[in-house]
């Protein structure tokens, strides 16, 4: 079976213990959370960390509970919590969506949300054992120079494949982070960049410690889909968040698209803000799509044909807003809206939908 | 000898008995488990999470053991296929699995077994819908899941084997 | 054999002798088993698909702390090969690499991570060679060579065989579909990873533990290269965690770990990891086939011409086996009136192909059932009529000259017929919904052994205790088809006894009779005949002493389930009591039972390949939707029936039915081995190499026809292969159906679909432009 290789284990009791840690052996070490991503990579020899720290022992980072204005969700709930609780299903029954979809059940009981925000990027030249990379010459985001995604590629395009980002940054949510610093709160649509190697403005000694977001208010509706080749176990090949705030008239107040699977970072919609005011339907929902059609473009990182992976966000997108839930209940069932032709959920199995 | 990070002593309530282990940081769970403590019911299929066969109940929750730190397990306790039997019973699980023709190989069906154990402790009476949504992290290459949905219903008393004859078995049921 | 006879074990559905030892986890696999001061070895592979091995320098990785011995080519470089005409692997390459992921060298270690460690200090010096990955261009090329020694450049097998005038049957038609297909790659992925043990003892015996289906291979082929008496050679087949032909072959590490062994004085482990089950291979081979086939006005198949490349990868494996098979098994279940095929195995530099499940046959069977209702379709053919029409009969000769005894297929189509709702739905379900249709045939065993011989290819032995224990001995391999357990039913309806009252001890050479191993679907068939036989003779003896006891015609007794008696009296005893009379009046009681290979075949260069005692039927029917915005199909449920002549147990035959269908449909929907133009495998792992969840995997219903067939073991015929061919052909079928085009290559991806959709179609969909090209640029505004 693959190995790990050795590393010395550290189990803090505190954040500022782990972070002492993280600072003492900077440039060799790793957190575990729930070791799914971890792990694997470790298998691969991605990443061969002297130590590992550990984050079980410090309590108190696997809480969801509301406060003030926002619903906190703490750095160590694991996904398959965040799927079943039922705050998060009645208020953010989106992200409850996209959390039930990661992977497969036991992984969903074993990840946890904050390493789902600092998952990785995956890449089908990148998470691979050592014999296999080095029989490809390796690539630019580990041990060698080359982008075989992109022809002399300079910069790593690999897919950023965190499944509740999207939801989150539709939802307008803040990363809480400790570092030697403290603490810091950064908007998640600001934490990540477009650099496939490490695609997140986190200090390398910093700890994602806790999610805040904003209690919906209002007539916000928000929907998750995702393209995957298998219903479970798979990682994503497209996941598409939305999000709109509609006001009493029907009319959009905002409307805020996140694709992701594509490249290094999740990418939010731009040129949205043009479709304030305008009636909320299917028909605005296509338009909206095909906003989002033209500004994807899907790279062969993942091993799903990336034309068809193209031809599937508006596709997703307007299947998102047709089954996107307010509190619960589907928008437009609810509003009573016409469904058009496009928001066909027709077969009743499961298999190679939207998962 | 080979100059590795000294082993840790890690123990586990591993099916209802104390363990007490001496682990490489390195060594997964089910390392642990296989080799350390000898139970060679968990199995390895795929190496790094991908097919289930190793799967094991943490503190009741079905979790991947090949991509578990052992030492992450200090004092959890952990049932495998080998503690799913009590009393000298097997598991209504175990019986309806082999009832059934749900075990081919066999090899997939530990872990199969322990994630519908966990399915009929949360859910006593699940849809077919949902056992195939949480057995879904278990590869099985040998039956298509027939069987082994069928066997799940038998299990949770939803499903009567339509041609059982109780008379000759070449094993005894619990 | 035994018609009329009231049945008492034989068609019930028993537990498997082993369920519960699985169930429980007890069940010992391969890597189950640690021995006392036991190393672990790892194999060094490949990183070049095509490259020559200069020097290998050990220096470094000998000074490792855990390093204990290490291997290379040179020590052991006897050739081998499943197929005894084409050995042409080493276990360890000694002049060169052929894929990536071929064995090189190998070390023991003290433990895993050790030898891990070590492998990489182990330099290499190669000479790297162009690789030829495309099988086409390795069929023109002349000059790079993958195997020196071949005749004719890569050509790997080409076989050309001709029944009846093909042309002269094409002027005679009235539709004829000419099409090319591609069936793309595909492996076994059984969950267990190959392992292997190996321990040479004090006493100069080796003893080598394998995940294999075929001990009684690797048990010569070990004494072989090892150049160790075969007696002196022990193979044990533990548990078995899948195989699907994956482990009919004999491989490298079985090989290394004895040798090691022999080294080191010490047992040696090697358990591969998932990626090495990739390099190790041996799946369906990738088949480029053009298919012509013509009916006459009234839909008989009047001409069936075939040309057939075939992607064999770096080595030999079955390969000459499946260049005869793509042709020679597709000759019922229908009649056809001129044949011919040309099939052509070429090398190339990627893990070699082998038997999956179906070997040979499936890739060509896809191809011929979706022709077949392109050319009826031409004709306003129902696909059910016209394989009606074509039904070949029972004890009929094929045109290729295989004896066809008893043949379900036509109730097979009934059932799947009335349970589709055939009759009242097809072409009534509207657009993105369709039913689909289509046949096979398969044999049960193989009538020539892989090396000629006049011995036994099965054998039992039976051992009866005065406690009433029976001792079964088995080679048979269970590979989770319950050939465990089919001896303990058969005897036990031979003499009467209870089945859990037997003991089965199976797959060890040194204590089992030989058997060929599971492959071929000839396990249950021969076993089974070997059982009866040997079944047989025990009942003679135990029915004569009660009957003396008794005073009775010893024809008059009878026994079932542990119980002695004659019927409609008192008469009536325990079978214990009945072995204590038998072996009091006839000694130490035992007997063997085998299968002999019959003579069959075509007389013709070939002819035997192909040739069964029996072949079981197929019919599939599917239904599936298709989602036009996305080109997601889905599978709404199969009905599968299958002619297995007899089900010794309805349970396992049905287990085997639906894991068939949940393969072929796998291969259908998903499943592909693909490589990047270097050689090296796009995805070794079951991330990458995605087999269906059960949420993937579709409803489906098996259905079991009995045709009863007279050579096989009360009836029976195979049950484990013939049901995965029809439902690939049958889902493109029901896809044509169901929005109007027909799907001609594997796996039948989603985009593919919709792109051969807005092709015949464009304005159904409202669909964005995809004139836009994928840029490398897009990333950065992404």
């Amino acid at each position: 079976m693959l190995t790990l290789p050795p590393f010395e284990y550290h189990s803090p009791t505190t954040v500022e213990e782990a972070v002492a840690l993280l600072r003492q052996h900077r440039g060799q070490v790793k957190v575990i959370a729930g070791g799914t991503d971890l792990v694997p990579n470790m298998k691969h020899r991605l990443f061969t960390p002297a130590h590992v720290v550990g984050l079980k022992a410090i309590a108190g980072l696997d809480r969801v509970a509301e406060e003030g204005p926002d619903i906190r969700l703490g750095a160590m709930c694991t996904i398959a919590q965040l799927a079943r609780d039922p705050l998060v299903q009645k208020t953010l029954p989106s992200l409850a969506a996209a959390a039930s979809q990661i992977a497969g059940p036991q992984l969903r009981e074993m990840g946890t949300l904050g390493g789902n925000i600092c998952l990785d990027t995956r890449c089908v030249y990148y998470n691979q054992t050592y014999f296999w990379r080095k029989a490809l010459g390796f690539c630019l985001k580990k041990d060698g120079t080359v982008c075989h995604v992109v022809q002399g590629g300079q910069r790593c395009v690999a897919a950023a494949s965190n499944d509740t980002v999207p939801v989150l940054m539709t939802l307008n949510a803040r990363v809480r982070a400790v570092g030697t610093n403290g603490l810091r709160e950064i908007p998640i649509a600001e934490l990540y960049v477009p650099d496939g190697i490490v695609n997140t403005v986190l200090a390398p000694e910093e700890l994602v410690v806790e999610v805040r977001v904003p209690r919906p208010e209002g007539r916000l509706i928000a929907g998750y889909q995702k393209l995957r080749v298998r219903a479970s176990i798979d990682y994503p090949a497209l996941t598409i968040a939305v999000a709109a705030k509609i006001d009493p008239a029907d009319r959009a107040e905002w409307i805020r698209v996140v694709v992701s699977a594509l490249g290094a970072r999740p990418h939010l919609v731009g040129g949205l803000e043009r479709f304030r005011g305008r009636r909320f339907d299917q028909g605005l929902a296509a338009e909206v799509s095909q906003v989002a059609y033209r500004q994807c473009h899907p790279l062969t990182n993942i091993n799903v044909d990336p034309a068809w992976r193209r031809e599937m966000v508006p596709v997703f997108v307007r299947r998102a807003f047709a089954r996107a839930q307010l509190s619960g209940s589907g928008y437009f069932e609810k509003e009573g809206a016409q469904r058009t032709s496009d928001s066909p959920p027709p077969p009743n199995t499961p298999t190679q939908q939207t998962r | 000898m080979l100059g590795r990070p000294q082993k840790i002593l890690i123990s586990l309530d591993l099916n209802g008995q104390r363990y007490e282990l001496a682990v490489e940081p390195r060594s997964t769970l089910l390392e642990a488990i296989r080799y350390a403590a000898g139970l060679t019911g968990s199995k390895q299929g795929c190496d790094k999470g991908d097919c289930g066969a190793c799967t094991v109940l943490s503190n009741g929750a079905p979790i991947l053991s090949c991509i578990s730190l052992a030492v992450e397990h200090q004092g959890d306790r952990i049932t495998t296929i080998e503690g799913l039997a009590h009393g000298g019973k097997v598991h209504p699980v175990q019986d309806a699995f082999d009832l059934c023709g749900a075990l081919q190989c066999g090899f997939c069906q530990s872990g199969m077994m322990i994630s519908a154990a966990a399915l009929l402790e949360r859910n006593p009476k699940p849809t077919r819908e949902q056992i195939k949504e949480a057995l879904s992290g278990n590869l099985c290459r040998c039956t298509g899941y027939t069987k082994i949905l069928e066997a799940v219903e038998v299990a949770s008393g939803q499903r009567q084997l339509a041609e059982l004859d109780p008379r000759p078995t070449t094993g005894s049921p619990a | 054999m035994s018609f009329g006879k009231k049945l008492n074990v034989v068609g019930r559905r028993l537990r498997k002798v082993d369920g519960l030892q699985k169930a429980t986890g007890a069940a010992v696999y391969a890597d189950d088993i640690k021995l006392p001061r036991m190393l672990h070895c790892k194999i060094l592979r490949s990183p070049h698909a095509h490259a020559r091995i200069k020097r290998i320098d050990f220096s470094r990785c000998l000074e490792h702390p855990g390093v204990v011995a290490v291997l290379e080519g040179k020590e052991i470089p006897t050739r081998y090969g499943v197929i005894p005409w084409t050995p042409d692997e080493q276990a360890l390459a000694a002049d060169k690499a052929r894929f990536v992921g071929d064995e090189v060298a190998a070390v023991a270690a003290e433990d895993e991570l050790a030898a891990e460690e070590a492998l990489e200090l182990i330099d290499v010096e190669y000479e790297v060679l162009p690789p030829l990955i495309d099988p086409a261009e390795a069929l023109r090329e002349q000059r790079i060579k993958i195997h020196e020694g071949s005749k004719q450049g890569n050509i790997s097998k080409h076989v050309e065989l001709s029944f009846g005038d093909v042309a002269a049957g094409f002027d005679r038609c009235a539709a004829i579909a000419d099409e090319t297909f591609y069936y793309e790659g595909s492996t076994h992925t059984p969950i267990e990873p190959h392992c292997a043990i190996g321990n040479y003892d004090a006493d100069g015996n080796l003893t080598v533990w394998s995940s294999t289906q075929i001990p009684h291979y690797v048990h010569r082929e070990l004494s072989r290269v090892l150049e160790l008496p075969e007696a002196r050679v022990r193979v044990i087949q533990p548990f078995l965690g899948g195989a699907f032909g994956g482990k009919s072959d004999p491989f490298s590490l079985e090989f290394v770990v004895a040798k090691l062994s022999m080294k080191t004085g010490r047992p040696v482990k090697c358990l591969f990891t998932r990626e090495e089950v990739f390099w190790a291979h041996r799946g369906r081979h990738p088949m480029k086939m053009r298919f012509k086939v013509g009916l006459s006005e009234t839909g008989r198949i009047e001409s069936v011409d075939s040309k057939i490349l075939i992607d064999g990868g770096a080595y030999s494996s079955f390969g000459l086996v499946t260049a005869y098979y793509a042709g020679q098994l597709l000759t019922g279940p229908y009649q056809f009136g001129a044949y011919h095929f040309d099939s052509t195995r070429v090398f190339t530099n990627k893990p070699p192909c082998g038997p999956k499940r179906g070997h040979g046959s499936v890739q060509p069977r896809f191809a011929f059932e979706v022709a077949l209702d392109m050319a009826a379709e031409k004709l306003g053919l129902d696909p059910i009529e016209v394989r009606r029409r074509n039904f070949i009969g029972e004890n009929v000769k094929t045109i290729n000259g295989q004896l066809i005894t008893s043949n379900g297929f036509l109730r097979c189509l009934d059932l799947v017929e009335k349970a589709s709702g055939w009759k009242e739905r097809k072409g009534k379900l509207g657009f993105g919904r369709g039913l689909g249709v289509a046949g096979s045939m398969y044999i049960s065993g193989t009538a020539y052994p892989v090396y000629p011989n006049e011995m036994p290819q099965a054998g039992i032995q039976v051992k009866l205790d005065r406690s009433g224990k029976v001792t079964i001995f088995s080679g048979a391999s269970d590979i989770g088809q319950g050939s465990n357990s089919v001896p303990a039913y058969l005897i036990a309806e031979e003499i009467g006894c209870d089945p859990r009252d037997c003991l089965v001890v199976v797959s060890d050479t040194d204590l089992t009779p030989v058997d060929l191993g599971a492959y071929s679907s000839r396990v249950t068939f021969m076993l089974g005949i070997a059982c009866v036989e040997a079944g047989r003779k025990l009942w003679a003896q135990i029915s004569a002493a009660v009957a003396e006891k008794w005073g009775v015609e010893a024809a008059r007794i009878e026994g079932s389930l542990g119980t002695i008696f004659v019927p409609e009296t008192a008469l009536s005893m325990s079978f214990k009591e009945a072995v204590r009379l038998a072996e009091a009046k006839f000694g130490t009681l035992g007997a063997t039972g085998s299968y002999r290979t019959e003579k069959l075949g075509g007389d013709y260069r070939g002819g035997t390949i192909g040739a069964s005692p029996a072949y079981s039927f197929t019919a599939h029917a599917v239904e599936v939707q298709v989602d036009p915005e996305t080109g997601i199909w889905t599978v709404e449920r199969v009905w599968a029936a299958h002619d297995c002549g007899k089900a010794l147990n309805p349970t396992l035959v049905e287990g085997q039915i639906e894991g068939s269908v949940y393969m072929g449909y796998a291969e259908a929907a998903m499943e592909e081995m693909t490589y990047l133009p270097s050689g090296l495998h796009r995805g070794p792992s079951l991330l990458d190499y995605r087999i269906p969840t059960s949420l993937d995997t579709p409803e489906l219903t098996a259905m079991i026809v009995e045709s009863g067939d007279p050579k096989g073991p009360y009836g029976a015929k195979e049950a484990g292969e013939g049901p995965l061919h029809p439902v690939i052909p049958a889902i493109s079928n029901a896809i044509h159906d169901a929005v109007g085009i027909w799907l001609t290559e594997l796996p039948f991806h989603p985009g593919k679909l919709l792109r051969l959709l807005r092709e015949k179609d464009k304005p159904r969909a409202p669909v964005p432009p995809v004139e836009e090209r994928i840029s490398a640029a897009g990333e950065s505004r992404a």
